[in-house]
């Protein structure tokens, strides 16, 4: 009886852990073994709908703009840094209109603290996608603005108290520091310019469109990659500002490099030493550009600045789904035991290679990240 | 560079009459006490505080504003050293955001009168001890037996080099300062110190870099990533020395870091006056013909509103060829520097790395 209850107990285990990381079949013994492993498409279709992925016991108390919010991130439909961080921080709000403390409740902050913002947070990071750093700080904030909420205020005092704070923080860190940033880079665009980014920044599309609207004489290259191909909505959405574009993929950088001037790139997250953290590919496009003396603009709000150091690509990165890496010739990977497919998401661009920073604060040399 | 016209200076806004003022008379442009010109610039707006009517922080800060902006114009119209409008600029706008912070702090606008009042004395009178501790701070960077590569005429690194010689033996090379000669004016001055100098051609600094130990020049502006804007020419030093491993440092007082952040050459703003001048012809006369006679050792452009001295007796030179119309001339008086060839930055707020200058910036604007 006890082997039994033992064996139980161990499948029990299984279930879980194979619940908590889905067995994907990236190989166990590579470097990226300390990165938890993607959500496979394929082994987990039926995962991927809503319902199924709110079916565990502690998801049950979650909101549906919780749930939601969490598919859009584990599909891949809300993709970028600011997007993410919006999206997180509309959720919450909407979540706090329908918040009601129980009546025994003590500390309703710490209630909310408790059972709507680390739920839903760990749930996000946890079974939809990791985080970005620009949702990790923005999350920081707003536990700190619940925390120092006074402790007498009533519950709709609270509510909206809460509401206005994440409603600046959206306008102030977000809306008003894109403005800036596109007034400052702006200021570096002359005519004749042939401007060149990569993938798809909303920093850097509403500074070309805001350069386009005062009259500049520019050209932009789009620069793009598989298998995201974001590149192709930046492009879209360029051709509708009326912007002269031009598009490649990586292969074509070093041919294209010769008449481009200036190079503007996003990030997903700052470094404090300069570093730049951003979609896979970045770093190649930044260091082709330094090699052939072009200066590089990397635009960053200051909320997406990090306190952690990264000295290479490997330590902090995210693994996306293999089985877009596939292509026809490649679609019985699963089965071969010796190889793997790798989609990395992030990379690391250094300090070195940046030529300035684009802030709200202002342009600042990659070293001065830190004392901001 | 001729002095306004004593007779229309009433004409002009009292803020320039007290600019001019401060400035001193022009004895000679080689007088080391001579007054800077952000320094005197300073004094000026502190006069404008002073005589304000304004009755709001928002009033006497456009007041002040309009007052920069007209020393500014006057500045770039050429009759005031155009170079230097960038150090004129940033001391301006520091100075404003100097005292702006009294505002911040008293609210109530008479008594916050009478502090930035106090407060602008004292911003003067550090900006005027600036060049002294610069001078302390830099001098033991020259040891005894070596020799000093210097480029441009900077009263700054003129009184480094002054102090240093005041307890080390050294030698100085200047280069020679096309197309103002300023080189030639700093060579009288240090000869006549004492210090063993030696002038040698601009397109020389590279022969000369292998017997140099190291290179010290000024700014005209120090930008936010730390490259410096100076005389034309000093970006080729500063490569050149780069390249041979000798330290290139940079003397310059903290009112001269500007909110600049060129990206190349071109990326500069314009220098005024003095980008509108023409090289009328090219002094092709061999070396020795335009040697040593009289007190300054070369003798430049016959252009009249050029920059040199007007008290330089003209060697003209015979020989001489000119410059058909239909060639273009380019002779832009300043260039950009990147941070990347500057070693060390002696600032009065002590010697800097050029990525400390951007941490300064933040603070002094924040």
């Amino acid at each position: 009886q006890q082997q039994q209850q033992q064996q139980q107990q161990q499948s029990k285990k299984e279930e879980s852990q194979k619940d908590a990381h889905p067995p994907s079949k990236t190989k166990s013994e590579s470097i990226f073994s300390h990165l938890p492993p993607a959500r496979d498409m394929d082994e987990y279709e039926e995962g991927f709908s809503g319902a199924s992925l709110g079916t565990k016991q502690q998801h049950k108390d979650l909101h549906p703009r919780v749930l939601e919010l969490g598919l859009l991130y584990a599909s891949g439909q809300i993709r970028g840094g600011n997007a993410r961080c919006r999206a997180m921080l509309e959720c919450f709000s909407d979540v706090l209109e329908d918040y009601q403390p129980p009546q025994d409740c003590r500390d309703i902050r710490a209630h909310l603290d408790q059972h709507i913002l680390k739920p839903s947070f760990s749930y996000w990071a946890e079974d939809c996608r990791p985080h970005s750093v620009s949702m990790g700080n923005a999350f920081t904030f707003l536990k700190s603005a619940v925390a120092s909420l006074d402790r007498d205020m009533s519950l709709e005092e609270i509510i909206t108290v809460l509401q206005e704070t994440t409603k600046a923080y959206v306008q102030e860190r977000l809306d008003f520091a894109d403005q800036v940033i596109s007034d400052f880079a702006s200021t570096k665009i002359v005519d004749g310019d042939v401007i060149l980014t990569y993938a798809h920044s909303s920093v850097v599309e509403s500074l070309l469109k805001s350069a386009a609207s005062s009259e500049k004489k520019f050209r932009v290259v789009v620069a793009d990659s598989r298998p995201l191909l974001e590149g192709k909505t930046l492009l879209k959405s360029l051709r509708e500002a009326g912007i002269e574009c031009c598009y490649i993929l990586l292969n074509s950088l070093s041919y294209i490099m010769q008449d481009v001037t200036k190079v503007f790139l996003g990030a997903s997250a700052l470094m404090s030493d300069g570093s730049v953290l951003s979609r896979v590919g970045t770093a190649c496009v930044a260091l082709l550009a330094q090699s052939s003396n072009k200066t590089v603009l990397v635009c960053c709000e200051t909320y997406k600045m990090s306190n952690r150091v990264q000295l290479e690509s490997i330590t902090g990165n995210e693994l996306g789904s293999p089985q877009f890496v596939v292509s026809k010739d490649l679609q019985g990977f699963r089965d071969q035991k010796n190889l793997m497919l790798l989609n990395l998401l992030y990379d690391l661009t250094p300090s070195n290679v940046v030529s300035g920073i684009v802030t709200e604060m202002g342009i600042l040399p990659p070293t001065s990240v830190a004392v901001l | 560079m001729t002095d306004p016209d004593p007779a229309t200076v009433d004409d002009y806004p009292i803020v320039i009459q007290d600019l001019l003022h401060y400035l001193g008379p022009r004895t000679s442009l080689d007088d080391k006490s001579a007054v800077a010109l952000p320094v005197a610039a300073i004094k000026a707006l502190l006069q404008v505080v002073q005589r304000s009517k304004a009755n709001t922080m928002m009033g006497l800060q456009d007041e002040l504003k309009e007052s920069s902006q007209s020393m500014l114009d006057y500045a770039l119209e050429g009759t005031l050293l155009g170079r230097s409008h960038i150090a004129l600029a940033s001391g301006c706008e520091l100075f404003l955001k100097y005292i702006t912070r009294t505002f911040l702090e008293t609210p109530d606008f008479d008594a916050c009168k009478g502090q930035v009042l106090e407060r602008g004395e004292h911003f003067a009178g550090i900006s005027l001890a600036a060049r002294d501790r610069i001078a302390n701070v830099g001098h033991g960077f020259i040891r005894d037996g070596q020799t000093v590569l210097t480029h441009g005429w900077s009263r700054v690194v003129a009184a480094l080099l002054l102090k240093a010689a005041e307890t080390t033996h050294f030698d100085i090379v200047i280069l020679e300062g096309r197309p103002d000669a300023a080189g030639a004016k700093a060579a009288a001055l240090y000869a006549q110190e004492g210090i063993p100098t030696k002038v040698v051609l601009d397109s020389a600094m590279g022969y000369v870099m292998e017997s140099v130990d190291l290179v010290l020049v000024g700014a005209e502006g120090v930008v936010e990533n730390g490259g410096i804007v100076n005389k034309m020419g000093t970006f080729a030093l500063a490569v050149n020395a780069q390249e041979s491993n000798v330290p290139f440092y940079v003397a310059a007082e903290s009112y001269k870091f500007a909110r600049l952040y060129p990206l190349h050459q071109k990326d500069l703003p314009t220098m005024g006056g003095l980008n509108q001048q023409h090289l009328d012809f090219v002094d092709t006369a061999s070396w020795h013909r335009t040697g040593r006679e009289g007190p300054s050792s070369t003798k430049k452009q016959q252009d009249t509103n050029a920059t040199s001295t007007p008290h330089e007796p003209s060697n003209t030179v015979s020989g001489i060829v000119t410059i058909p119309h239909n060639v273009k001339v380019d002779n832009p008086p300043c260039d950009y520097t990147p941070a990347k060839y500057i070693t060390l930055l002696f600032t009065d707020l002590g010697v800097l790395t050029p990525s400390a200058v951007s941490d300064e910036l933040i603070r002094l604007y924040q």
